[in-house]
């Protein structure tokens, strides 16, 4: 229908043939050709109105309308480049906030996990009802294996160890390190993944004490093994042991763990499968139901030691899709941040209907001398609608490309492998929900002006100069109110953001941050399994690194400050609490750990060397063990028990120092929290399974102090590891301070993108407030001139045209802080160190935007010192 | 600045004389098929020169019947051996024709009747 049936060239040449079938007609009836000719088309009338009223009555007349209105929309765009101009960036920086935001919700949220029927795949969570009711993602212990294993046939299942560790790989001479995985068998299989060469772990071979083997992911592959394609079958020699290579995953293949090589996990009632540590991940088989799998999973475990041990807890399991549990922790922030880029937009559309209206009004001659030579509402109402369709596009094209670059920046402000998703992309997805928000915008900020248009009085427009429009003002000072209510809410949550990281930043750390270099190495090595090569390496490592120059003192310790760290049993043997077993963070360290990270030692003595195997157990607490446990007692000289059954002499107690909560088991931990610690010499841990076990979760840090440059101190380091196991690589070099990034990481993500967005308010509050009180000038000048004419002062006339822009704002503050009053509490999970009602956050927010008001307010004003009253009094 | 020409939209109502020519034509062409060049003379000649079609008017309504799918056309030869577009009516156009032949004729009565009284009056 959109294809004319025929081409004005034909219509032309049907009307050249009549022409001349008409002389013809004429030359017979004796007239000269000449005479004939004119008279011919003297009959015919006017030719090219025929020819444009054939052309009119085609079917693509809408198509040649629409090209003539966005012509004429552009033209009229050009013509105000400082109004085409300022909807574009608004419009641009709006849309790409919402765009750059959306990107990550929808890589994380909505995009579906890169297996087959990822549907079907899911997470094990359990609920608890009654006071301490809460609702979180569960670890399962080895027995609740076995039996999800074995009693539950709607699923397909498979677990893995909750952490990666970190492996020794040893190709010939050289020995690198390695983040490896632990899973069950089927792992692949519920996941789907088919390997390019060889195959899955076997059932037997996840069995305790079953063959050692791996899966190589595609990369390592690749890099370790020159994608030699006759790597199957071979033997790898990993920890320490040969490990037979059995499959290699295709290239592309992730895993939720993302490591560089899978090791069977192994998993059994002892060890680590005696606490919950194993990660479940299952499918759903084909003619079963999820509520068949939730009931099965619920019986199968009633019977388990667990459920025996927590029978007061009420605790129900249930299934959730794989991909909410994956990102569950992620969710509420990044809706919460979704939502502030949706403030933005309203804030834009509220300013866009401003100017637009504003706009409209100017041009009410216009409009009304269009409809008086005869142009029909829909064609006026047509002109509009195209002109801000064309902002619309514009400004999402250009949004788009701000969306891009924002969203760049952003990554870069992560820390690697932060998001559990390999890339985060403009996609079709994203692409679509950018236009659709333009479009949706320029209906938004189109609607009031068009609304207002339709009231237009012809003739009172035409005859007022085309400046109509006092209701206008009143309207517009509530989009304003609008807009600054929303960018006080804004500010109060990222005041109140920022707040908790400058209290997370600046917790006393208990250690001094500055000047130390880690690094770790894994010693999930069958070479270190012994306790005595274990404590020689640990003490001449740490010797040849106090050898290197510029070093001053140098430790090793299982975790550090800001790290997730090992909890413990230990029993208390004296006092009143004498025999009840406690949780505690326990680490081992060697003799300068305290001194290289300056712990103050508050009581008692640090560990010497003198605190070998063979003398007197010991053990350090800190002050919060020491303050729960003992209170004002000094716990200097009393025994605890440790784990092992092993009565330890309390030598000294230290300052607290910060530590990761990220093992903590609900969510609202702060991030950095001051745990009960212990801390036992590393060469009384006499215990090689112990070490076993331990090992293969955490790799202990090898720390020096040093004023040098971190460079030369790393590779100095490294040399001295390679002088006592040359086969020991470590994993990287970092500083205290980087380690604090990174586990703040969440919480600076938050900072940037609120700040980010309550700012990008905050401008365009200002330029609503600005535009507002600057249009009011332009308005009002008449007005103006004759006040002054009359002995107005300039500054009268100021104050006068700027209060209007002022009571909008300060209506607007009124109303933010009553909407951030009801809003807020719901980020109270994300703060730590700063309540919900902040006064001082409160007082800067109303200050600046005060301030802002005032600058944005007055600027416009100075005009009002141009206006000559002379010159407006002989206007009129 | 520039007003936007109306657009000829084919539901609205015709005028009187739009639809006027469109039976004039209609009715030439029960005839036989025949050149706008023709239609025009024929027009002339039937009402013997008392209906002057200005001709260029001719071809927007020829356009407009063809649309409707009341007339048909293709280019032929005319008697004087030039190339001429021709029309012919089809079953549909001649259906038309009866019906505003009707039409016509109820409303010329009708106009009659109204002008009848008031012009003898005067």
């Amino acid at each position: 229908m959109f294809r004319r049936k025929r081409k004005s060239s034909d219509f032309r040449a049907e009307i050249e043939a009549h022409i001349e079938l008409e002389r013809d007609r004429l030359i017979q009836q004796g007239r000269s050709p000449e005479d004939a000719q004119a008279a011919a088309r003297r009959a015919f009338g006017n030719v090219l109105q025929t020819e444009e009223r054939f052309y009119e009555s085609g079917r693509w007349q809408w198509w040649d309308n629409l090209r003539q209105d966005v012509r004429f929309g552009i033209r009229m765009l050009v013509r105000n480049p400082g109004f085409t101009v300022t909807v574009i960036l608004t419009l641009a920086l709006s849309i790409g906030a919402n765009t750059a935001i959306f990107s990550l919700v929808n890589a994380l949220l909505l995009k579906s996990l890169p297996y087959s029927h990822p549907e079907r795949l899911a997470a094990i969570y359990g609920k608890t009802t009654g006071t301490d009711a809460y609702n979180m993602r569960r670890s399962i212990d080895g027995e609740q294996w076995e039996l999800l294993r074995d009693g539950v046939p709607s699923l397909l299942s498979a677990v893995s160890a909750g952490i990666t560790s970190g492996v020794n790989l040893q190709s010939g001479s050289h020995a690198q390190y390695l983040h490896a995985a632990r899973v069950s068998a089927h792992y692949f299989d519920v996941l789907a993944l088919h390997p390019l060469l060889g195959r899955n772990f076997s059932e037997d071979e996840d069995r305790p004490h079953g063959p050692k083997t791996v899966v190589l992911s595609y990369a390592t592959w690749r890099t370790a093994f020159n994608a030699n394609p006759q790597i199957i079958g071979q033997a790898a020699l990993l920890k320490g042991e040969p490990y037979t290579i059995i499959g290699v995953l295709p290239e592309h293949a992730t895993t939720p763990l993302n490591a560089d090589i899978y090791i069977a996990l192994q998993p059994s009632r002892e060890g680590e499968g005696g606490g919950t540590n194993f990660e479940a991940i299952m499918r759903l088989r084909d003619s079963a139901t999820w509520q068949q799998a939730d009931a099965q999973i619920n019986s199968a475990w009633s019977r388990s030691q667990y459920a025996l041990r927590h029978t007061g807890d009420h605790l129900t399991y249930y299934l959730v899709p794989l991909q909410k549990g994956q990102t569950d922790s992620l969710q509420a922030p990044m809706l919460a941040v979704m939502l502030a880029a949706g403030f933005i937009l309203l804030i834009a559309c509220a300013n866009l209907a401003g100017l637009t209206l504003v706009r409209m009004l100017r041009r009410t001659t216009e409009i009304a001398t269009r409809v008086s030579l005869g142009a029909s509402p829909w064609q006026v109402q047509r002109q509009l609608w195209i002109e801000n369709l064309i902002l619309a596009v514009l400004g999402g094209l250009v949004g788009i490309g701000a969306g891009a670059l924002a969203l760049r920046a952003l990554l870069l402000l992560l820390p690697q492998n932060f998001l559990p998703v390999a890339d985060v992309s403009l996609d079709v997805r994203v692409l679509t929900f950018t236009l659709a928000l333009a479009l949706l915008t320029s209906f938004f900020f189109g609607m009031l002006p068009a609304l207002i248009t339709r009231k237009i009085d012809l003739r009172s427009a035409i005859a007022s100069r085309g400046i109509v429009g006092g209701g206008a003002v009143r309207l517009r000072q509530f989009l304003i109110a609008g807009e600054v209510a929303l960018t006080v809410v804004l500010l109060a949550a990222a005041g109140l953001l920022i707040r908790t990281l400058v209290h997370l930043e600046t917790l006393s750390p208990g250690f001094n941050s500055n000047g130390v270099l880690a690094a770790k190495a894994s010693l999930d090595d069958v070479r270190y399994h012994d306790p005595a090569a274990f404590r020689k390496l640990l003490s001449q490592s740490v010797a040849a690194m106090r050898q290197i120059p510029g070093v001053q003192n140098a430790g090793v310790g299982l975790t550090l400050p800001y790290e997730r760290a090992l909890i413990d049993g230990a029993t208390l043997s004296e006092g009143k609490q004498a025999g009840q077993e406690v949780s505690t963070d326990t680490i081992y360290v060697t003799p300068g750990y305290f001194e290289t990270l300056q712990i103050p030692v508050l009581a008692g003595r640090s560990f010497t060397d003198a605190d070998g195997p063979d003398a007197t157990k010991v053990v350090i607490v800190n002050r919060a063990f020491a303050r729960l446990y003992f209170n004002t007692e000094d716990p200097v000289g009393r025994y605890l028990t440790d784990d092992a059954k092993r009565a330890r002499l309390i030598v000294g107690v230290v300052e607290n120092t910060v530590g990761s909560s990220a093992g903590g088991l609900t969510d609202d931990h702060a991030p950095l929290t001051s745990d009960q610690t212990i801390y036992v010499p590393a060469a009384q841990v006499a215990s090689g399974e112990f070490l076993t076990v331990i090992h293969a979760w955490f790799q202990p840090s090898w720390i020096v102090r040093t004023e040098s440059s971190m460079e030369s101190v790393g590779a100095a380091m490294q040399n001295a590891m390679a002088g006592v196991d040359p086969n020991l690589p470590f994993s990287g070099f970092y500083s205290m301070n980087d380690l604090m990034a990174e586990t703040l990481a969440i919480q600076r993500l938050e900072v940037a993108l609120l700040v980010t967005m309550a700012s990008l308010a905050l401008l365009l509050s200002a330029v609503g407030i600005f535009a507002l009180v600057a249009n009011i000038v332009l308005q009002k000048k008449r007005e103006i001139g004759i006040r002054m004419a009359l002995g107005s002062t300039i500054g009268q006339a100021m104050v006068q045209v700027a209060r209007s822009g002022v009571i909008a704002s300060l209506l607007g503050v009124a109303i933010g802080l009553l909407l951030a009053a009801i809003a807020l509490p719901a980020i109270r999970s994300a703060l730590f160190g700063v309540g919900v009602y902040d006064i001082p956050t409160i007082t800067v927010i109303v200050a600046t935007l005060l301030l802002v008001t005032l600058l944005a307010a007055t600027l416009p004003t100075l005009k009002i010192a141009t206006i000559d009253p002379a010159t407006t009094l002989r206007e009129e | 600045m520039s007003t936007q020409p109306r657009k000829l939209d084919a539901k609205e109502p015709l005028d009187l004389l739009q639809g006027t020519l469109d039976l004039l034509i209609l009715r030439t062409l029960i005839f036989g098929s025949q050149h706008g060049q023709g239609v025009a003379r024929a027009i002339q000649q039937t009402s013997e020169q008392e209906l002057l079609v200005e001709h260029g008017a001719l071809y927007p309504a020829l356009q407009r019947l063809e649309e409707r799918g009341w007339i048909s056309a293709k280019w032929g030869t005319s008697t004087s051996n030039r190339k001429a577009r021709f029309y012919s009516l089809t079953p549909a156009g001649r259906k038309q024709l009866v019906t505003e032949t009707t039409k016509w004729q109820r409303l010329s009565a009708a106009i009659a009747r109204v002008l009848g009284p008031q012009t003898t009056d005067q």
